[in-house]
């Protein structure tokens, strides 16, 4: 199987997406990076470094999420809010917990049983996402990630280059098992 | 979570004589369980495939509870509660990602890795970096990054399960490293991988039986959350603040690494290769995550809890952070219980050291030798061969080294992560990916790390508040991966076989 794959509609959009994941992936990298370079500085740590990987973590993260879910048909299609949803929540909950002044005290009111700062924290940035991310795995999993023809599409190449390289002896690159 | 476990914590743990009958029993009983699943595994292991994937076909419940369990370390039992009495709420973001990290790996390595397994009967992460790159080196260099960090979660899990076992059964720590290493041994030469999936099934759900029963009884014993955190903000409250008592660099680096280094960690991503049906992935992530949170409820529990009975009086100031575990369970709670998490902390470090002896097993007898252009003639024979050697040299460097240990314990997650996190999890979604950059990205990372923990173990260098080894070498890798890769674009399409480029397009 030598020929290049179809390059139709949803490919050009898959790549789109791709590639505008790859961008934001690499610039928040390079911001964490950014981040990290001023806490070198004699003059201490600024206190945007911190807000650099407030936004560059979320950021990072949502990018490569976007880049294993995205295909051929629609980009990350139904997947777009739910990535949305996650990359904002993280971002708003180390946000939250930079801008938010330090009131925690004997009387601070307690959010199911932690001060404000640290509810926002343990329960958006820690609980949120686990209610929304895998379920949105597993509902869009056959349109989005894996079907069973998928599945056969992989079987058929894989049989095809057995039955290529029977007989033959593997090389450095398309190592067979011989198992 | 982390590779280490705090071993002065455990070597400092002396169980109470009216104890030691409860938690000697329970570990009989542990360990008699383990021997059982391992006979029955090793009647199972008849070839290669068996023995480093499971013959790929583990079903979607064990090979959750089983990731579960490698996922987790004593340090989440022992160490981790320490360092949230130590510094507050800035220890939960060495945790805090798991509320991402399963599903994220899912969608970018889970499918990919199972279909790269399916299309060209891969059995390791190396294996994978090699046909993804068509390079024999890239698998090579790939071993070898891997082979060095799991030099360093061996060694420090030979020696924890020794304390482990020595508190236990009070043999001593050298009769506990052989022992536990001896068990451990005993099933993953025999059984496999097999044997570790099965051995991890009972593990992980000891872990989370331990974690959530002692979780409900720190809230019960210290009146629920919400008193706890009254006692804890009437003579602390730094400690309840958002970033605990660490700075914010320090709390972000952690999820920072966590979250995005969970992506190269080979205990995990390894088992992706042995689901039985590629389409059950679909409700993998979601239970995982539930598994992770239910092992990490302790974590949490204890180290807020032993802080609040601390602060009010109800127990003794420890004589370390790491003794928060330890002093609850040995004074507060039911003796069963305690019994019950210490099985739990060695069914940790046992847990993590078999998937650890097996993959480099299969490094030593797989993805080596292809690198030089040769193959072992009976993996399997060779596997158990070098299962038994990698296990008896990680039991000697534990009892030869407690400082070169601690050492090399320190640097296991991090160097997976930077080594493994760009080639593997972006070079198998991107095609624009070439071998030149994969391979510089994993020299950097192997370089960065060693180096970098290297100055700072010696004290050559103190890396500023909130900036790791781990972190840096991350950083440092991503970047040479991508302005590499940029830079030799034109040879990517050529290193594309045509299966794999439909692996990666589906």
């Amino acid at each position: 199987m030598t020929s290049k794959p179809e390059v139709n509609e949803g490919t050009i959009k898959s790549d789109l997406t791709r590639r505008l994941a790859l961008q934001a992936l690499f610039i928040s990298v390079l911001a964490i990076a950014v981040g990290y370079a001023t806490a070198f500085r004699r003059a201490g740590t600024p206190i945007w470094a911190a807000w650099l990987l407030a936004i560059g973590i979320p950021v990072a993260l949502g990018a490569i999420m976007i880049l294993g879910a995205a295909r051929g048909r629609g980009g990350i299609g139904r997947l777009k809010l739910p990535f949305l949803f996650v990359v904002a929540t993280l971002a708003i909950g180390f946000g939250a917990a930079l801008a938010l002044p330090a009131t925690e005290g004997p009387l601070s009111k307690l959010w199911l049983g932690l001060p404000a700062r640290a509810a926002i924290v343990i329960y958006g940035v820690g609980l949120l996402p686990i209610i929304v991310l895998p379920i949105a795995y597993a509902v869009t999993f056959e349109s989005q990630t894996l079907s069973a023809e998928d599945v056969e599409r992989v079987r058929a190449v894989a049989a095809e280059r057995a039955g290529r390289h029977s007989g033959e002896r593997s090389d450095d690159i398309d190592v067979e098992s011989d198992r | 979570m982390k590779s280490g476990l705090p071993i002065a914590a455990l070597f400092q743990v002396s169980l109470p004589n009216a104890a030691r009958p409860a938690v000697v029993t329970v570990g009989i009983l542990y360990f008699a369980v383990i021997v059982g699943i391992s006979i029955w595994a090793a009647r199972r292991t008849r070839t290669a495939n068996d023995f480093f994937v499971a013959g790929k076909g583990i079903g979607l419940i064990a090979l959750t509870v089983a990731s579960v369990s490698v996922s987790v370390s004593g340090f989440a039992f022992i160490g981790g509660p320490g360092f949230i009495y130590a510094v507050g709420l800035g220890a939960m973001y060495i945790v805090l990602p798991a509320a991402v990290t399963n599903v994220m790996g899912a969608w970018v390595l889970a499918k990919r890795m199972r279909l790269l397994g399916e299309a060209r009967s891969l059995i390791t992460i190396p294996d994978a970096i090699g046909a993804r790159y068509r390079s024999r080196a890239a698998q090579g260099l790939s071993a070898i990054a891997i082979m060095v960090g799991i030099v360093g979660y061996m060694a420090t899990n030979a020696l924890a399960m020794g304390v482990v076992i020595n508190a236990i059964f009070d043999v001593g720590l050298g009769w506990g490293i052989w022992i536990g290493m001896g068990v451990t041994l005993a099933y993953s030469a025999s059984g496999g991988i097999l044997a570790g999936i099965y051995n991890d099934v009972f593990q992980g759900t000891l872990m989370a039986a331990a974690s959530v029963l002692v979780f409900l009884f720190v809230l019960r014993f210290g009146g629920g959350l919400g008193d706890i955190s009254r006692t804890i903000l009437a003579h602390d409250p730094a400690l309840l603040g958002p970033w605990g008592k660490i700075t914010p660099l320090a709390a972000l680096s952690f999820f920072f690494i966590f979250s995005m280094g969970s992506l190269g960690q080979p205990q995990a991503v390894h088992k992706y290769y042995m689901l039985r049906d590629p389409l059950q992935l679909k409700w993998y992530p979601l239970l995982k995550t539930v598994g992770l949170i239910l092992v990490l409820l302790l974590y949490f529990g204890v180290g807020v809890g032993v802080k609040a009975f601390v602060l009010d009086g109800r127990l003794a100031p420890l004589t370390s952070p790491d003794q928060a575990t330890p002093a609850l369970l040995l004074n507060v709670t039911p003796i069963v219980l305690a019994a019950l998490v210490f099985s739990g902390v060695a069914a940790a470090t046992m847990s993590a050291a078999n998937s650890f002896i097996n993959i480099g097993a299969a490094i030593v007898t797989h993805d080596l030798p292809i690198a030089f252009g040769r193959r072992v003639a009976n993996e399997l024979r060779w596997g158990r061969a070098v299962t038994v050697l990698i296990a008896i040299a990680a039991a000697v460097t534990a009892q030869r080294s407690g400082a070169m240990v601690a050492f090399l314990g320190i640097f296991g997650w991090g160097l997976f992560a930077s080594t493994l996190v760009p080639a593997l999890a972006v070079g198998l979604n991107w095609q624009g990916a070439t071998r030149s950059g994969a391979m510089a990205s994993i020299a950097t990372g192997l370089v960065v790390t060693l180096a970098l923990e290297t100055a700072a173990y010696f004290k050559a260098f103190t890396f500023p508040a909130g900036v790791t080894a781990s972190a840096v070498a991350m950083v440092a890798s991503f970047l040479v991966f991508f302005v590499v890769s940029w830079l030799t674009r034109g040879h990517a399409p050529a290193q594309l076989d045509p299966d794999v480029r439909l692996v990666m397009e589906l």
